[in-house]
């Protein structure tokens, strides 16, 4: 089964029982840094339609998003990475939604969940729907599906976790200028 | 009032009956089985005929359950729902307003609810109520161009700034 799995998501941890004894992890900056990331994603409550039905539902028991590390629904975008915009997004929500986007701290993510927040879907020749939120704000994943299924949010997770540990933010420095020399 | 729900003591056809007689402003009024009766009324008398229907002593059309704003091409139509306690039964007062000019009087002074719901047919419709309290858009943007839910509305790119 684990052949399924696209090496980008596959996880390297370190097992509990390789530490026994006092012992010394070596490895990189970037990824013990992106690998801690990728596993505290706070999503930001951000449910506009009946997406967010299927969003509050991937928070509770049955399919518990906590497995990933990202129950953490906050309703502030102070303390929030993701924003996972789930439902229509309308034109008078628009400027809201962008300044919500910009309050959140860097580094920052957007999940657009659903035919509506991608394209506008059902409602794409509607007066008032503005035709995908990548119009607005960058966005990382697509979900698709009318609602996607809590499996189908998921997946967009998992795939943003690989693009997360993807994600080199060590700067690298040009050849002579290695932060502490300058 | 210990009105069992659904039971309406007078009778549809004595209802429609009392509101032939009590009301002159009152056109074409018939029941519409099981518990609402249907007029129509000149936009001139909207006000009084209102305030009449909320006072009547016997039937008392003391709730608006809502306003809805029609585009009949032609003209347009305001359709106040209002619901009698007293007789559990409903009245649908349609009223023809001109397409060239669409304003009627606001019953938000006989009936408080009927603020949002004039609002929300200026916003889509474009009937001007007037001597409303606050007549704002409600639910689109405020810098919307047009009404909407006109059958002559053509979407408007300056209503879409984010394409």
């Amino acid at each position: 089964m684990t052949d399924a799995v696209p090496d980008r998501l596959k996880i390297r941890y370190p097992k509990l029982e390789h530490f026994q004894q006092p012992n010394v992890i070596t490895t990189t900056a970037d990824f013990i840094f992106s690998w801690a990331r990728s596993h505290s994603v706070f999503p930001f409550t951000y449910g506009l339609a009946c997406c967010a039905i299927e969003m509050l539902s991937s928070g509770f028991a049955r399919f518990d998003v906590a497995r990933y590390g990202m129950e953490v629904f906050r309703p502030t975008p102070r303390q929030c990475d993701l924003m996972i915009v789930a439902g229509t997004v309308n034109e008078k929500m628009a400027p809201v939604l962008k300044l919500l986007y910009d309050q959140m701290a860097e580094p920052k993510w957007v999940i657009s969940m659903g035919a509506c927040a991608t394209s506008g879907g059902p409602f794409y020749d509607g007066y008032n729907v503005v035709n995908g939120v990548d119009k607005i704000v960058p966005v990382d994943v697509y979900i698709p599906g009318c609602p996607p299924r809590p499996e189908a949010l998921f997946q967009g997770l998992l795939e943003l976790q690989g693009k997360i540990q993807q994600h080199k933010f060590v700067a690298e420095s040009p050849a002579g200028s290695a932060a502490g020399e300058a | 009032m210990a009105l069992e729900i659904g039971t309406n003591p007078m009778g549809m056809d004595a209802v429609a009956a009392h509101l032939v007689a009590a009301f002159a402003g009152l056109q074409d009024v018939r029941v519409q089985e099981p518990d609402t009766v249907v007029a129509r009324c000149d936009k001139g008398v909207l006000h009084e005929l209102a305030q009449g229907l909320k006072d009547d002593v016997e039937v008392g059309y003391e709730t608006l359950n809502f306003i809805a704003g029609v585009d009949h091409v032609k003209h347009f139509e305001s359709v106040y729902h209002v619901y009698s306690w007293k007789t559990n039964t409903y009245l649908e007062l349609h009223v023809e307003v001109p397409r060239g000019k669409a304003e009627l009087a606001t019953v938000t002074d006989v009936w408080p609810a009927a603020d949002w719901h004039e609002r929300e047919a200026w916003d889509m419709v474009g009937i001007r109520y007037l001597g409303h309290p606050d007549l704002r858009r409600i639910l689109l943007k405020d810098d919307f161009v047009g009404h909407p839910l006109r059958k002559d509305y053509v979407d408007l790119i300056e209503n879409h700034p984010h394409v």
